[in-house]
Order: structure tokens, then C-alpha cells, then sequence
């Protein structure tokens, strides 16, 4: 994680928005099926690979369970596997059902490099002089989780240290963590009351208070803004156009490898592969340099 | 009581909750549920029309989802079932009707329960893949018996001998098939 980490907050925040804009806004599968690869890549690449392989582990049956989520409620498809209750299962709702989830997935993971990449000073840089309030109110919530999750362990821990965490059986094993959840939801709601005050306390959002920064807007900054712009511009112009269009119901339409909808497949590579470029190249320089020292 | 001794009735309950889910579940396969053999008409039983149109769409061409603009999902004339002569059994409602017909010629239908909904009936949402906004945001399926439009559920309407039951296909709330609902309303 370096490469994101030398732009100003503007490139990074620009595009992920677009990535995610992008995937949340199509089911063609190859769009999304690109959208995914990079995803889980540039999440492996941000935050470390074994971490990224082990939260697959993890995506992967949520991902079944959302597949296989769908045909219980959607049943139009010519493919009929069997019927429930009177209404038919189809293969069709089932690829569907794959289709939505692999969105959701690579949606999860591009939020999860973003969170890694805008910390809540970048968020606050951004937003703070346009909408203090809001800003900080974001950049709090997004760092809720994080920081709830040391917490838990912290309480975790001191839990297991007085001796009244229960090992024997895994129903009082649930009871002890429900106890510790208890503790945690209060430990948030004071600190959450308590950082508003502090932040109060030291006149955050005041009329005539500036902020200091320690990001500047450079050429890269600006080419990647340019780039990431563009493309998604070409992106939506082909997808106004029809490439992006795709249909499950009645019959699985067949994908299209058209000009236009080649276009629209390589800019989509493009665009969702363009942190893996950043994060590469960045690394390849830094080890350059270090073998000249 | 001994950890493991808890987690083993944790597991039972676990375990009767999704035996219950199951035995509330009615799985088919294909064959079973297309019906093969339909009641024969004798000169004593009862029997009732059934017919399934969209000829509304025909109209509407321009509105209807490029996926369905095929003769196998909307067949020229608008019919998908031609007038028929069915048994009616004792107590059968037009949604009764409805589902042994399209199971016996083995058209695609698909419909939400009677305990899905808050009107206490079932609501067919597609017939032979032609759904609800499938032509424009106020199309849907309807039904007529006897030249009229009953204003509530198919699964609440009893039929009785004779009885003409029409399944329409409409793309303006009823107005393209002159429902009087509106007038009433008014």
C-alpha cells in the first residue's frame, strides 16, 4: 500500500467511487467478473495478500448463500430444475442469483481497499471545509468498525483475564461473547458522544477555522483524475449505448463480443485494474531504488 | 449441566427448527408437476371455461420487454390458451382452475401465496414468462368470469357450474379491457 497513499486524497477517492459505480450499476457478468478479479487484487495488494485469501474464505459462502437466495423468490426462467411449493426453480434465477452475488462481493472488497486507502484524515481533507459536519459524522462511522473491532478484542481479553469467560461448551461460549458485545456497544456509544465533544471542545467547523493538509495536488494526481474521468465516461457513453446491456429472464442472453462491446470490456479492465498498475509500478520503483543504496 | 451436554440440545433444536422448514416444503420434480391426466368431462360433472389472452399486448408492441418480443412467449392472435372446457371440483376457486390447467398444458406460471400478501389471496405474477411491467409500468394479469371483473383475489373467487373464466393480460390497470372498476369508483 503505497502507490494510493502518495496521491491526494481527490484520485483515490474519484476512483473508487467509480469502480464502485461501475459494478453497482450493471449485471453483465463479464463487467462484473473483471470488477471481481481486481477487486480481490487490489484488496490482496492494499492490504496484504494472506489476509485477502483468508477473507475469501469467508466471502465464499455468503456469496452461495446469496446465490442460492434468489430462486426462492424470483422464478421467471424457461430452465426449470424443480418445483417448490407450486412455483418453479429455475437454472436461470440461480445464475442470476451468482450474478448479484459476485456484484456484492466486489463491491465489499473495492470498499474494503478504499477504507484502507482514505483514512479519516484524507475524508476529513476532503470534505472538511465544505460540509464539516457531515465530514466528520463519515469519517467517524467509517472508522467505527475498525476501531470497534480492536475494542472487542481488548474487552475480549480482559474478560478471559478475570477468569469468567466460559471455555466448556460452545452455547456458553456464545453466552460470554454476547456479555462482551454488551460491553462494546456501550464502550462505542460514550466514545462517539465523547469525540463530538472533544472535537467541539477545539472549535472544529467554526466559521473562519482553516484546516491543515499535508497533500498537494500534483501531476500525477491530475492524470490520474484525468484517467479515471475519462474512462468511466467511455464506459457510460458504451453502456448508454447499449453494450452493457444483459438479460436472465426469460433465457440467458448471449454475451456479445462486438466492437462496442469489446470496447466497453477492455476500458472496464482498464479502469478496475488501474490501482493494480499504480500498486506495481510503485513497487517496482521502490525496490530500484533500494538496490542502489 | 456439562458444556458439551448444552451444545448437543443447541444442535437438536437447530436441527427440528430446519426439519420443520422442510416438512412445510413441498419439493417436485418436473414430471410431477405437470399433471398428465385431467378429470374427463362426464354428462354429470360440472365443468367451467377457462381461456388465457394477451392480446392487449399486440397493441402495446412497442412497450413489451425485448426479451419477449417472440411468437412462443406472445403468439400472434394473443392466445395462450384457447377456450377450454374443465372438471370443476368441489369448492375450486379460479386460481384452483387457473393452476390444474396451466399444469396440464404445461404453461410456465408463477404466483404469490395467499399468505404472501395482505389481501389474503394469491397474486399470479406471470403467465408463459409474460410478468407484471413485462408492457409498461401498469401492465399485469387480471381476471374475468361471466363477462365481469370480480374486484378481489382469484384464490377468494368459488366457481360454480358453467361458469366462463377469461385470464387477461392488461398494459393500462384494466383500462384497455373497458374494467368499469374506474367509473365505480368514481
Amino acid at each position: 500500500m503505497k502507490a494510493f497513499d502518495n496521491f491526494h486524497p481527490v484520485a483515490p477517492f474519484l476512483y473508487f467511487a467509480a469502480v464502485i459505480f461501475v459494478t453497482m450499476f450493471t449485471t453483465h457478468p463479464i463487467l462484473l467478473g473483471v470488477s471481481f478479479a481486481c477487486a480481490v487484487f487490489t484488496c490482496g495488494m492494499i492490504t496484504g495478500a494472506k489476509k485477502t485469501l483468508k477473507s475469501l474464505l469467508y466471502a465464499l459462502p455468503v456469496m452461495i448463500v446469496i446465490a442460492l437466495t434468489n430462486p426462492l423468490f424470483s422464478h421467471n426462467g424457461v430452465t426449470i430444475l424443480f418445483y417448490l411449493n407450486g412455483n418453479p426453480v429455475t437454472k436461470e434465477a440461480v445464475l442470476y442469483g451468482v450474478d448479484i452475488s459476485v456484484m456484492i462481493t466486489s463491491v465489499f472488497y473495492w470498499f474494503k481497499s478504499y477504507h484502507a486507502v482514505m483514512s479519516g484524515d484524507k475524508f476529513v481533507c476532503l470534505f472538511g471545509s465544505v460540509a464539516p459536519k457531515l465530514a466528520l459524522l463519515l469519517s467517524m462511522t467509517l472508522g467505527f468498525l475498525p476501531k470497534l473491532k480492536r475494542k472487542y478484542r481488548e474487552i475480549d481479553d480482559a474478560q478471559k483475564a478475570l477468569g469468567i469467560y466460559s471455555r466448556k461448551g460452545y452455547l456458553d461460549k456464545i453466552r460470554s461473547k454476547i456479555r462482551v458485545l454488551g460491553i462494546l456497544v456501550t464502550c462505542g456509544l460514550e466514545s462517539s458522544v465523547e469525540t463530538a465533544d472533544s472535537m467541539r471542545a477545539r472549535g472544529y467547523g467554526l466559521k473562519g477555522r482553516t484546516s491543515y493538509s499535508v497533500f498537494r495536488f500534483t501531476f500525477a494526481d491530475a492524470a490520474f483524475v484525468f484517467f479515471t474521468v475519462a474512462l468511466t465516461a467511455v464506459i457510460c457513453f458504451l453502456a448508454y449505448k447499449g453494450a452493457a446491456d444483459f438479460r436472465f429472464y426469460p433465457t440467458v442472453k448471449e454475451i456479445n463480443f462486438g466492437l462496442e462491446s469489446a470496447a466497453l470490456y477492455l476500458s472496464a479492465l482498464l479502469l478496475s485494474a488501474a490501482g493494480i498498475f499504480c500498486e506495481i509500478k510503485e513497487n517496482t520503483v521502490w525496490r530500484l531504488l533500494k538496490s542502489k543504496i | 449441566m456439562k458444556g458439551w451436554k448444552k451444545d448437543l440440545i443447541a444442535l437438536a433444536v437447530v436441527a427440528f427448527l430446519i426439519a420443520l422448514l422442510c416438512v412445510g416444503t413441498k419439493f417436485q420434480s418436473v414430471d410431477d408437476y405437470y399433471l398428465t391426466h385431467i378429470d374427463d368431462i362426464t354428462p354429470e360433472s360440472e365443468t367451467v371455461f377457462l381461456s388465457i389472452e394477451c392480446k392487449t399486448v399486440l397493441n402495446n408492441y412497442d412497450d413489451l420487454d425485448e426479451a419477449l418480443k417472440e411468437e412462443k412467449y406472445v403468439p400472434k392472435d394473443g392466445v395462450i390458451l384457447p377456450r377450454t372446457e374443465y372438471v370443476l371440483r368441489n369448492g375450486d376457486t379460479v386460481f384452483d382452475i387457473l393452476d390444474r390447467a396451466v399444469r396440464y398444458n404445461k404453461i410456465q406460471m408463477e404466483y404469490r401465496g395467499a399468505s404472501e400478501n395482505a389481501y389474503g389471496s394469491a397474486y399470479i405474477r406471470g403467465i408463459n414468462f409474460l410478468y407484471e411491467f413485462s408492457c409498461g409500468p401498469l401492465s399485469g394479469w387480471t381476471y374475468r368470469v361471466n363477462g365481469e371483473f370480480p374486484n378481489y383475489g382469484c384464490s377468494k373467487y368459488r366457481l360454480s357450474d358453467g361458469d366462463v373464466v377469461e385470464w387477461l393480460y392488461t398494459c393500462d390497470l384494466g383500462r384497455d379491457l373497458d374494467m368499469d372498476m374506474y367509473e365505480s369508483v368514481r
